[in-house]
């Protein structure tokens, strides 16, 4: 009777436990469209392919020549900016239907994916900072050069970077990688020629020290082995737009009739004219504040389940019963343990390339937080618990109550105090961790800060406004955190 | 006569280490015993053990006859008749002296909220505490703490009271308050085991007096037997240690 009772608290905790986390996987299974709706990844910021412009609405060739498709097709699209990386290794792990982000054809990825008919010529090629002494690629020799992961150019410059005798550094978008060749860090970087031309039109500091190399070709990516039709769909789409005039006149309401000034025109519609800290801040507010909410729903969702799942396992963890115990132990040393950014990445990209069935990138963030801030909250829970008198819990038992009725009654009310200031450092602690889940794409205050840089190059402004905007936000919640420590005394 | 209390060769063992060397003790209905011995000794471990607060190692502890390390006996049920009075109070602190009283009764469904805070009410004003109702357990004395603690026990209606040095952590003038509630529950004729190093306390409400040492009964009796005629060696060292300060 009296192992069968423990068990049966023990049943009840896991039970609850899996029911919160299926909750939070509920949603996804809700949508289901009539006319079939497509997800592709796309850049962050990849001009003129994609960009933000300065409503912050995503625009450039890709975005317009993907919509242009469907409509030509008849499907839906849903477009995200995933970066390139992101985008490639989300496609790979079936999270997304497609990939359009200036990918280069290569056989490589023809192996892997199916890859699209050209619709945009390309080549590698290499620029260095404006006015530096690299004039071409044989003044790379023991320099360090940048390059994007997983693109054809950065393809490009490890293989010719023993004959020329340069070393690279990786970086995830084109903008980042730029500013380190403007800011002299990196001596020279490797691009795609559009892209590269088009930034240098737009105002990068830069300039082209090579040629491009071969000619190459665009193309949209889909998985392999799909039987709806997609790649054709996408195939006839290409023809069609680029027979009726769509893709004409696409190509040049980004670039104009090809020259720079032409770009430069162009560009300047898609920019803010006022570019001081008060004017960017008011073109921007919108967006900021749409980041901020963002982040805000993250915290207080990702919270929630948080405190469910610890305060759960931090029981687990307090029971008299050596199992329980070893789960939450296990629990906490495991998610505890892991980087929040490599536990993002694995349950958002690792486990649907598994399983095959997509998490969709919010769930994935809940699922991340819950259970990092879950192990963590778990650890002080239990800890908690175990400050509170060992006699407390003797003169419930010996009074004739079970073990539950103890904790609830006696123990847990106790433990709580002691717990509130770690419940709010925890909330704190919450609130800035999800910045790192820009890095599956979620649109929060960090990832929305990322790409106003990237198309306007205030790193200096829009960083100092981020960061004001989560000092403003912490400071708050310290204030309310203070409050409510008071009343509790009191 | 009915035994409450049944020990057959109890031991307790932690690692390596032999606590408890084979206990056996009885404990009839209405009997009071007072538990003497040395410091680590194993009292406490032994009274602990009644109430299940401690494990056996090997041995068998029948409570009216129950096994209580039996699978199929639900310890909480046997706990429920067993009442005990910790050295340290362990009053609850987050709730009032009142809901001390009656949290046990109404949580486990005994009594309806009105007939445990009428029943908590007469607890203690029999343990001299009726107008501390409503204070908080931080704001009484240590005297005031274990007569709470008493009437939290008894609110249970329990066959029989486990004492652990009630009176150890309290200043000399408290412990006057609290033995003499505890006389007045012996004189009611309930089944008592008892911890406790006031000696004079123990001569006089005894029915036996029990004295351990190293983790055994060493010898035990009437309080006459154990106080005017020692057999023991080491109880008469214990005596004259203790009585003749």
């Amino acid at each position: 009777m009296r192992l069968s009772m423990k068990r049966k608290h023990i049943i009840t905790l896991l039970i609850l436990g899996i029911i919160a986390i299926i909750g939070a996987f509920a949603p996804q299974t809700t949508a289901a469209a009539k006319e079939k709706t497509y997800t592709f990844g796309t850049d962050v910021t990849y001009a003129p392919f994609e960009f933000a412009n300065k409503k912050n609405v995503y625009v450039g060739i890709d975005i317009d020549l993907m919509r242009a498709i469907a409509k030509e097709e008849g499907f839906k699209v849903n477009l995200k900016q995933l970066g390139f990386n992101s985008a490639v290794q989300a496609l790979e792990a079936k999270q997304i239907d497609g990939v359009i982000a200036g990918m280069t054809i290569t056989p490589e990825r023809q192996q892997k994916f199916d890859m699209s008919d050209p619709y945009y010529p390309t080549g590698p090629v290499a620029a260095a900072e404006k006015g530096s002494k690299v004039k071409s690629l044989k003044d790379l020799r023991g320099k360090r050069v940048a390059i994007k992961t997983g693109t054809a150019a950065a393809d490009y410059a490890n293989s010719i970077k023993k004959k020329y005798g340069f070393t690279t550094v990786t970086f995830d978008d084109s903008d980042n990688m730029y500013q380190d060749v403007a800011s002299g860090n990196s001596a020279a970087c490797f691009d795609d020629q559009p892209v590269l031309q088009y930034a240098i039109a737009t105002g990068v500091k830069l300039h082209l020290i090579s040629k491009p190399s071969t000619m190459k070709y665009y193309g949209i990516a889909v998985n392999k082995g799909r039987n709806d039709g997609l790649m054709k769909k996408i195939n006839a789409g290409i023809k069609k737009v680029k027979a009726d005039g769509t893709y004409d006149k696409i190509v040049a309401k980004y670039l104009g009739n090809g020259t720079v000034k032409a770009q430069q025109k162009k560009n300047a519609k898609t920019q803010e004219t006022n570019r001081s800290f008060v004017g960017l801040l008011k073109s921007n507010w919108g967006t900021l504040m749409g980041g901020l909410g963002e982040t805000i729903e993250l915290t207080v969702v990702g919270i929630i389940c948080a405190t469910i799942i610890g305060v759960l396992i931090g029981l687990l963890g307090v029971m008299p019963n050596k199992f329980a115990q070893g789960v939450a132990t296990t629990f906490i040393y495991i998610f505890r343990g892991l980087p929040l950014m490599v536990l993002a990445l694995f349950i958002y990209t690792g486990i649907p390339s598994l399983t095959g069935s997509k998490i969709p990138a919010f769930i994935a963030g809940i699922i991340t937080l819950t259970l990092n801030e879950g192990a963590y909250t778990a650890a002080f829970v239990k800890g908690g618990i175990e400050a509170v008198d060992d006699g407390q819990m003797e003169a419930a038992r010996s009074l004739g109550l079970p073990w539950g009725k103890s904790m609830r009654r006696v123990i847990l009310p106790q433990g709580l105090r002691i717990m509130v200031p770690s419940f709010i450092n925890q909330l704190i602690i919450t609130l800035k961790d999800t910045s790192i889940l820009s890095i599956i794409g979620l649109l929060e205050l960090t990832q929305t800060g990322k790409i106003i840089i990237a198309r306007n190059m205030e790193g200096f402004k829009i960083w100092t406004m981020v960061a004001l905007i989560y000092l403003i936000i912490i400071t708050v919640l310290t204030w309310l955190s203070n409050w409510v420590q008071k009343h509790m005394q009191a | 006569m009915t035994t409450r209390v049944e020990m057959k060769d109890v031991h307790k063992r932690y690692g390596s280490n032999d606590v408890i060397k084979g206990v056996d003790l009885q404990v009839e209905d209405n009997e009071v015993v007072v538990m003497i011995g040395p410091s680590g000794a194993g009292k406490s471990t032994v009274l602990r053990m009644i109430n299940g607060l401690e494990t056996t190692t090997s041995g068998e502890i029948l409570i009216d006859g129950e096994d209580i390390a039996h699978p199929g006996v639900n310890i909480d049920k046997v706990r429920e008749k067993i009442g005990m009075v910790f050295q340290h109070f362990n009053l609850f602190p987050n709730m009032s002296v009142l809901d001390n009283v009656t949290l046990a009764p109404t949580e486990l469904g005994l009594q309806s909220k009105a007939d445990a805070e009428k029943a908590g009410r007469e607890l203690l004003e029999s343990v001299g505490l009726g107008d501390k109702e409503d204070a908080m357990p931080a704001s009484l004395s240590g005297g005031q703490k274990q007569r709470v603690a008493i009437a939290r026990a008894l609110a249970m209606k329990p066959d029989i009271m486990l004492f652990d040095e009630p009176t150890s952590a309290l200043d000399p003038e408290m412990v006057g308050d609290v033995l003499e509630v505890m006389r007045k529950l012996a004189k009611e004729g309930m089944t008592m085991v008892i911890v406790t190093h006031e000696m004079g306390f123990a001569r006089e409400v005894a029915d036996r007096v029990v004295f351990f040492g190293d983790g055994k009964i060493l010898e035990q009796g009437t309080p006459e037997q154990i106080f005017d005629h020692p057999q023991h060696e080491r109880l008469q060292s214990f005596l004259d240690k203790v009585l003749n300060v």
